[in-house]
């Protein structure tokens, strides 16, 4: 701030190419905007973060091979491709999982921060994973799309319906996960 | 009147602002409106706790690295294209052309050639903000003779920064080379056309000059530290914007002074490059300088990275601050008696929204932002 101050008093023109100019290419403009959300989508959705850096970088390189970063679709192809990307990772792992004992959820919560409690939310949230991996794939990716932040126009945009259908189908999709952990945990 | 539909009651949990103003009468006079849309928010917040995962930031940085060596990798292992097998078959004459060694020649003669007219020496990135942080100040700290000391020769590369007034969104769009950004609604009370001002993207340089600064202090009257010999001689290159400001409430017919009731502001990251002084120099012998007040130098000392923070000037006693979620990155609200704002860093980007509005309105707009 006071070096800003002293940069008032003389002032003389220098060419122009002395300027240190960063000109980023068009695909970094768009990975350093649109990582943060697609990486969101895909751990939101697999709520495990090296496997969701995996899927957000497979997407951009996906891209990469067949569209323009400067195309107008960019980023709703990008979104729809993480949401799709990172469910499809889900249900390989539910298909693997029904051969496996499924684990009982213990009802019972610690009411503070331990070992057991983190044990215990991570095999809820793996519970919670295998319910919406029982979703049809369109409700998953319109709940997880709004789960992660995205704005009902850019959830529309990803999934190519009307802003106005958002609401509507967001309400049931949240009915049916609800339903569908319920009925898993009551099993 | 018909009832709202669910997806409408749905939609008002998340996106408040996006209401049509018959919507809104509609739901401010219904009660069993107002009933279903509880229940609604109640399964939003229950599926919300549900699908809840321990937060992390991305490092967008590092995945691009490693996204842009796969890209690499897989291109080097592709099949050449019909125009590589043709460069290939051609005279040997031609075939360097073919190859990224020209890029790379291209590249470094550029380089040198910038090198030799001694434009870019060993430039050390010391300042590209990502974080903000709040330093209270009172206006008196800044009536001080130091502070307007000259440290040495200024130059800007090649004018200094031009400002437009602007009506037309698409003119300012291309004008500053950032989205025009529109909040989903306008709380209420703001209202009318909207104007732009963009401002250049401009670039200065310091040269520090020791004899310079001994010599206007020595005017002054005013007693120096000298100046280390790590910053004597050394440039800091300054790139600033460009930065597009919207403005909400200034009418243009009315001559009276009004103050604007909402302003969007947003500019790319300032930085800073030096040919030598590192951040830690220049912050170190800065604010050692005699006039310097004592509590803003040990609130800017008290910025962990001064690297990438951007000391926010805070006027004391009319504004008070605090840190808030925005759009997915850490932000400082500010609230003072006669509005709110906050400014938020993203992708190189730093965003201001604020103006006659309660901190809920302003944050409302701030996460609405398109």
């Amino acid at each position: 701030m006071l070096q800003m101050e002293a940069w008032r008093p003389t002032v003389t023109p220098a060419p122009m190419s002395a300027i240190n100019q960063r000109v980023p290419d068009p695909f970094e403009q768009l990975f350093l905007q649109e990582y943060p959300k697609v990486v969101a989508i895909a751990y939101r959705v697999l709520a495990d973060r090296p496997a969701a850096e995996d899927v957000a970088q497979e997407v951009f390189i996906k891209f990469h091979r067949s569209y323009s970063p400067t195309s107008e679709h960019a980023s709703g192809w990008l979104h729809s491709a993480a949401v799709h990307s990172a469910l499809n990772v889900i249900r390989g792992e539910r298909r693997r999982a029904q051969r496996e004992t499924a684990h009982a959820l213990d009802p019972a919560r610690a009411p503070v921060a331990s070992p057991e409690r983190l044990v215990e939310e991570a095999e809820q949230r793996r519970e919670v994973r295998r319910a919406l991996s029982r979703l049809p794939q369109r409700t998953a990716a319109l709940l997880m799309l709004r789960h992660s932040g995205l704005s009902y126009a850019e959830v529309a945009t990803a999934l190519g319906m009307k802003v106005g259908n958002v609401g509507t189908l967001l309400r049931r999709a949240e009915d049916a996960l609800r339903k569908e952990v319920k009925r898993a945990t009551s099993e | 009147m018909r009832h709202l539909n669910d997806g409408t009651l749905r939609r008002i949990y998340d996106e408040p602002l996006a209401l049509t103003a018959t919507d809104q009468a509609h739901f401010d006079a219904c009660p069993e409106c107002k009933a279903r849309f509880g229940s609604i928010a109640q399964a939003a917040v229950a599926t919300t706790a549900l699908l809840n995962v321990p937060g992390f930031a991305p490092e967008a940085a590092a995945a691009l690295k490693s996204v842009r060596a796969r890209i690499r990798t897989e291109e080097a292992a592709r099949p050449p294209r019909w125009y590589e097998r043709w460069l290939d078959r051609t005279s040997p004459r031609w075939r360097p052309m073919a190859t990224p060694a020209v890029a790379v020649l291209l590249a470094a003669t550029l380089v040198t050639g910038l090198a030799a007219t001694g434009a870019i020496q060993s430039l050390i990135r010391i300042f590209e903000p990502q974080t903000i942080a709040a330093v209270q100040v009172s206006p008196s700290d800044f009536a001080n003779p130091s502070a307007v000391l000259d440290y040495g020769q200024v130059k800007w590369l090649p004018d200094a920064p031009k400002v437009q007034q602007l009506s037309d969104a698409a003119v300012a769009a291309t004008q500053s080379g950032l989205p025009v950004l529109m909040p989903a609604s306008l709380p209420q009370g703001v209202s009318g056309p909207v104007s732009f001002g963009v401002v250049s993207h401009a670039a200065g340089s310091l040269t520090f000059d020791a004899q310079r600064l001994k010599a206007s202090a020595a005017t002054k009257g005013v007693k120096v530290n000298p100046m280390p010999s790590s910053i004597d001689g050394s440039t800091l290159v300054v790139n600033a914007g460009p930065a597009l400001v919207e403005v909400w409430g200034l009418s243009g017919n009315t001559s009276q002074a009004q103050a604007p009731t909402l302003v969007i502001a947003q500019t790319r990251v300032p930085t800073v490059d030096s040919t030598g002084a590192s951040a830690a120099d220049l912050e170190t012998y800065l604010l050692s300088q005699p006039g310097v007040p004592p509590d803003i130098a040990a609130q800017v000392r008290a910025i962990k990275d001064p690297t990438s923070t951007l000391p926010l000037p805070i006027p004391k006693g009319l504004a008070t601050t605090e840190p808030v979620q925005v759009n997915g990155v850490s932000g400082l609200l500010i609230k003072a008696v006669i509005g709110a704002g906050v400014v938020w860093v993203k992708n190189g980007v730093i965003y201001a929204v604020g103006g006659q509005l309660t901190p809920d309105q302003v944050l409302a707009i701030a996460t609405t932002l398109h």
